[in-house]
């Protein structure tokens, strides 16, 4: 559905995107993880042809020119700044849009509808955009590119300032429309939502994609061991023959408490099962998109 | 064309939720046109008659009759006063002269013959010396009339002539031979009053010494009609240029705030989206003009001479602001930057171009300077169709210039935006 191949972006003397390719089949949800000015957004805007690449090439559904009306017929893009009118209702806003999107009569008044629904605006339609809180405006923002049923979805970063509530209204959004078989980016700063929503993660950073594939095997092979922290009933009287029930790697024993790694967490927890330790406590600590990170870059996401 | 519609409409939506750009763009101009209408018609009404104090300190029948006559001009707006309270008007502003009748003056019709002293004193601002000039003028013409009115009396001029023979017979400064030759002049003239007939000495000096027909002629008319056709322009001009510049940044703000993107994304070319925006801003100047010149018409009785021509003018100079204000959105990337520079850059066209102070009252290097400014030939068209009777040919030259003008702009304004754009 998705074909990128070697793109390659620079501004002045900052290469934004370096080399970057993917494939993404229909009816998947790819993610773009990364910090700020990892090239997400870049990316999205030579997906959409607002830049033209220096280098590489997109295919969208065949079709190598994403500046042709008939390709972008089938693109959603959600910008990542609030592409509103803040003097327009809601229902103006998508009215608008919708119009632009070549829907007239009662097949833009249904769709209006529709969006308004998915937004969780429906109260609120005949409000001006401008009284509207930021996850409104949010949601709305989201919505605004769905009018069209396109079957490309481009997100950048829709979550951005949003609260818990509204958040979550959205992930709930986006994962109907991966149910309904649409094709999705998602560009983000947050390994929640990529780990969420995505079956398959790019990391990015400084313009270069460290690693790809799905998030389950970025974790195991980037993602480091998980942890195991458990807390004893009594102190061990003897902390070295404890030892001896533990694995090895990474064990310390601090008073009560116990830590060690482990690549098999289950595993390890029937072990410890089995020592006749008396817990208090216990935590297991998997590893990821978030060590992932770490570990291929030495830095964490959001520093 | 639905979508260039949708556009358009949807600026135009936005353009009216603010109370800010309804002020500018609709109230303002027509604020503009009446206030300064008013004031050109206040200053076009020309003279209402010169103000004068007349002080009559000899308040002699000759005198009185001559006040009065003077009373009688349309030139002269008189005011009998004393003398200290007419100085003082003079002094203050409130009246270009003061004149004094000196006591004597009615002796002899105002004292013509009287060699030693004036009988009649002109107070007059130095700074309005031309107005002294004109003055003197109508003070000897109504002399002179006033005489010829005494003159139709036949016996009261005998009575008056048998007075002057007894004073020159008694006047002791006057040589005999002079005094002989006045009194053989003042009995030749008895003798004729006496002698002629009534219908001979009315036939010449029945109308009086000094007999000038006066003769009405149309001027052939070449210049407004009302103040308010030369201020009406101005304030159309006023509207299209909160037009341009509500629409300038309307654009930017579009750029920074992702609309413009979201626009761009859409199954529209950048061209349609743009072109959205100059449709909007062209259909809300049309709107601006029809309100403006729909006011003047109806409200002011503003005459537009060629309505035709005044639609291919409106219609030119529309195109030519809607080419600036794609330009004036290239000025800067935020709505704070192209805000200043849009309005100050139309400004200094107003100021040069007529918006401000009309084309007519400018001085020579101002004119001259305007030729650069797009807002003088809005201003030449518009008023070329409204009150300076332009024929279609003339017409073009003015059209010509603002069409170019608006296509260069616009033609900068596209490539630049879609630069800035990729």
């Amino acid at each position: 559905m998705i074909r990128v191949e070697s793109l390659r972006k620079r501004f002045g003397t900052i290469v934004a995107v370096d080399d970057v390719g993917f494939e993404v089949p229909r009816g998947q949800a790819f993610g773009l993880l990364g910090p700020n000015g990892a090239g997400k957004t870049t990316t999205i805007n030579i997906l959409c042809g607002l830049l033209r690449p220096d280098q590489g090439t997109v295919s969208l559904a065949g079709k190598t020119d994403p500046t042709r009306p008939d390709v972008r017929a089938s693109l959603g893009v959600v910008p990542q700044t609030l592409a509103l009118y803040d003097e327009l209702s809601a229902q103006g806003n998508l009215e608008f849009f919708g119009r632009i999107n070549g829907s007239t009569g009662a097949h833009l008044k249904n769709r209006v509808t529709a969006c308004l629904e998915i937004a969780g605006l429906v109260p609120r339609r005949k409000d001006k955009v401008a009284t509207f809180s930021g996850g409104m405006k949010r949601r709305l923002n989201l919505a605004c590119s769905l009018l069209h049923e396109p079957a490309i979805l481009l997100l950048d970063e829709p979550t951005v300032g949003v609260d818990p509530q509204s958040r979550n209204l959205i992930f709930d959004s986006i994962e109907t429309l991966k149910a309904e078989g649409r094709t999705i980016i998602y560009t983000t700063h947050y390994m929640e939502e990529a780990q969420r929503l995505c079956d398959r993660v790019a990391i990015m950073d400084q313009g270069r994609m460290l690693a790809l594939d799905t998030v389950e095997n970025l974790i195991a092979q980037h993602g480091g061991p998980s942890h195991i922290e458990a807390e004893l009933e009594d102190v061990p009287a003897d902390p070295a023959e404890l030892a001896k029930h533990l694995p090895e790697k990474g064990l310390h024993i601090d008073q009560r408490a116990v830590r060690f790694e482990t690549a098999e967490p289950m595993q390890s927890l029937a072990v410890l099962n089995r020592s006749g330790l008396r817990l208090r406590a216990l935590k297991v600590e998997t590893a990821n998109l978030e060590d992932v990170f770490l570990n291929l870059t030495g830095r964490r996401l959001r520093d | 064309m639905g979508k260039l519609f949708a556009l358009a409409c949807k600026d135009f939506r936005i353009l009216i939720a603010d109370r800010g750009n309804l002020f500018w763009v609709f109230a303002f101009p027509a604020i503009f046109a009446l206030l300064f209408g008013a004031v050109y018609a206040g200053a076009g009404d020309g003279p209402s008659g010169m103000k004068v104090a007349v002080v009559d300190e000899d308040e002699s029948t000759f005198s009185q009759l001559y006040v009065g006559h003077l009373e009688g001009n349309e030139a002269l707006e008189i005011a009998r006063q004393d003398r200290e309270t007419a100085f003082e008007q003079v002094r203050k502003g409130s009246r270009a002269a003061a004149v004094v009748i000196k006591p004597g003056f009615g002796d002899g019709f105002g004292a013509i013959f009287d060699a030693n002293e004036p009988k009649l004193a002109i107070a007059l601002d130095p700074g309005r010396r031309m107005e002294g000039a004109y003055l003197q003028g109508l003070l000897a013409k109504a002399q002179f009339e006033v005489m010829g009115q005494q003159f139709q009396d036949r016996q009261w001029l005998r009575g008056q002539m048998n007075n002057w023979r007894s004073e020159i017979t008694e006047a002791s400064d006057l040589e005999p031979e002079d005094a002989n030759v006045f009194l053989r002049y003042f009995d030749a003239m008895d003798t004729f009053l006496a002698d002629v007939n009534e219908q001979t000495y009315e036939a010449g000096f029945g109308e009086g010494m000094l007999s000038v027909a006066t003769v009405d002629v149309q001027r052939e008319y070449d210049g407004p009609r009302t103040p308010f056709q030369i201020t009406f322009p101005q304030a159309i001009i006023f509207g299209i240029l909160s037009c341009a510049a509500t629409f300038a940044v309307s654009i930017v703000r579009e750029r920074t705030g992702g609309t413009f993107q979201r626009l761009c994304i859409g199954p529209i070319s950048q061209a349609h989206v743009l072109a959205g925006k100059g449709l909007a801003c062209a259909a809300t100047c049309l709107m601006v003009i029809a309100l403006l010149t729909s006011a003047g018409r109806l409200i002011f009785k503003v005459p537009v001479a060629s309505p035709a021509l005044f639609v291919l003018a409106a219609i030119c100079t529309v195109l030519c602001f809607v080419g600036l204000m794609m330009f004036i959105s290239t000025l800067g990337k935020t709505e704070q930057s192209v805000g200043g520079a849009g309005w100050a850059i139309l400004m200094i066209m107003a100021m040069f171009g007529g918006a401000m102070m009309p084309l007519v009252f400018m001085p020579s290097w101002m004119r001259s300077i305007s030729h650069f400014s797009p807002i003088r030939w809005g201003i030449v068209a518009m008023e070329g169709a409204i009150w300076r009777n332009y024929t279609f040919v003339e017409m073009l030259w003015p059209c010509t210039v603002l069409i170019v003008i608006g296509i260069v702009f616009f033609t900068f304004g596209v490539l630049t935006l879609r630069r800035a754009q990729l």
